[in-house]
């Protein structure tokens, strides 16, 4: 087990990325038309490739390697919040959360820049250049279903509505948050960037009036995905993300 | 007599002009401004390369391709080639040569008049690499590449690439 934690909030970082991606890349082949299968391929490939970032990270923490932590844990090592494993379900749950996601990276990605541990600080840079176009894609999706005929826009308030509790969870402490803050690892606390999340959100969604889906109880988040606690949906996930891997960790490709 | 050569990172780097982007053949790894570092050391050379998206699935390719290329030069017995994570790429990394042959393959250049507002507003004014005409709209930020956005031009009726700003 790991204990390091540096090394676990790397994994927690590379866990949401990789788990979504994973979700992301589902909707290729099967999405509504060609550019939303397009976009999802591409934003999925890009989580990946953030995830392979921290996991390297990680890596160098703990003497392993990227595809080891990536493929190579059992499920409740895994450190990403419950809201990136649950299935895609409709088109309007998907835009919920991926907004709500990547509105999370957008307060999260700014304030690790500060970091004292100066390669991850680094390594926001490029990640925030390429989160643009996912932000710019979550917002035009936010746009057209909010606006657009009654049931689209149903769709994304109750996708809105099941995704926001557990969206919250991406702001659950990091396993050993009292070490990381005392040197400045995390330059701010998890609850803070909780509150300015959930200000993100809510100025995203007043002005399309579906702001009253925000709560504005900011209570301590629920100990869960951070701590390896997850669902039956991530076992699922898991069992098909990792088959390759599991059959054979030494192959080389 | 026989003189022992040692290349310098000038040669290296003639080198890495020529090494083809797996995913834009006609550009090479030089063209792309991905080149951030080039160290000699007697016979063993360092290059250090950042990838122009974090997500570029062709990284572990290039790697192996630049090292082969390099291991050629005279003098060259060992090539280490990394990717940083501490520089960020961006399309003005792309060269003048870069920019001429992205134009030749039918992929809009940096300069083109892509601007990220135009992206999320799907509005035109990119220049179309086949015609030259800005009578054109912006069909998806997304592409076939992690770089490049699609895009669709109204005066000759070409759908076509371009380098994200």
């Amino acid at each position: 087990m790991i204990d390091d934690p540096r090394a676990l909030l790397a994994l927690a970082l590379a866990d949401d990325e990789h788990v979504l991606g994973a979700r992301h890349v589902q909707w290729t082949g099967v999405a509504p038309h060609l550019e939303a299968d397009l976009a999802f391929s591409s934003i999925g490939q890009d989580e990946i490739g953030h995830a392979v970032v921290w996991y390297s990270l990680a890596a160098e923490r703990t003497g392993t390697d990227a595809d080891a932590l990536a493929l190579g844990r059992p499920p409740d090592e895994y450190r990403h919040a419950v809201l990136v494993e649950r299935p895609n379900g409709d088109w309007g749950y998907t835009i919920a959360r991926h907004l709500l996601f990547d509105l999370a990276e957008d307060v999260r990605l700014p304030a690790l820049a500060a970091s004292s541990w100066g390669a991850l600080g680094d390594a926001t840079g490029a990640l925030r250049r390429e989160e643009r176009y996912h932000l710019l894609h979550a917002r035009a999706w936010l746009a057209r279903l909010a606006g657009g005929p009654p049931e689209a826009r149903e769709r994304l308030r109750a996708g809105l509505a099941t995704a926001y509790p557990e969206a919250v969870g991406l702001f659950e402490p990091f396993a050993g948050e009292e070490t990381l803050l005392a040197d400045a690892t995390l330059p701010v606390p998890s609850h803070e960037l909780l509150a300015r999340w959930a200000a993100a959100v809510e100025a995203e969604l007043a002005p399309v009036g579906l702001a009253e889906i925000v709560d504005r109880d900011l209570r301590p988040v629920t100990p869960g995905g951070r701590q390896g606690r997850h669902t039956g949906d991530f076992t699922e996930l898991w069992t098909e993300m990792t088959a390759l891997y599991r059959g054979d960790p030494a192959a080389r490709w | 007599m026989s003189v022992v050569t040692q290349p310098s990172p000038a040669d290296v780097r003639a080198v890495l002009d020529t090494v083809p982007d797996p995913e834009m053949p006609p550009v090479t790894i030089g063209d792309l401004g991905m080149v951030v570092e080039i160290t000699v050391s007697g016979s063993k050379v360092g290059i250090s390369l950042v990838p122009t998206f974090s997500g570029c699935p062709a990284t572990a390719v290039i790697r192996e391709e630049v090292a082969k290329a390099v291991a050629l030069l005279d003098g060259v017995d060992d090539v280490t080639v990394r990717f940083v994570r501490d520089v960020v790429w961006e399309p003005e990394r792309i060269t003048a040569r870069g920019h001429e042959k992205l134009h030749e393959f039918g992929i809009a250049p940096p300069g083109s008049g892509q601007t990220l507002i135009q992206i999320g507003g799907l509005r035109g004014g990119v220049r179309c690499p086949l015609c030259g005409s800005r009578d054109t709209v912006v069909d998806s930020p997304f592409g076939p590449t992690p770089c490049r956005s699609t895009n669709y031009c109204r005066a000759c009726r070409n759908p076509f690439e371009a380098i994200k700003p």
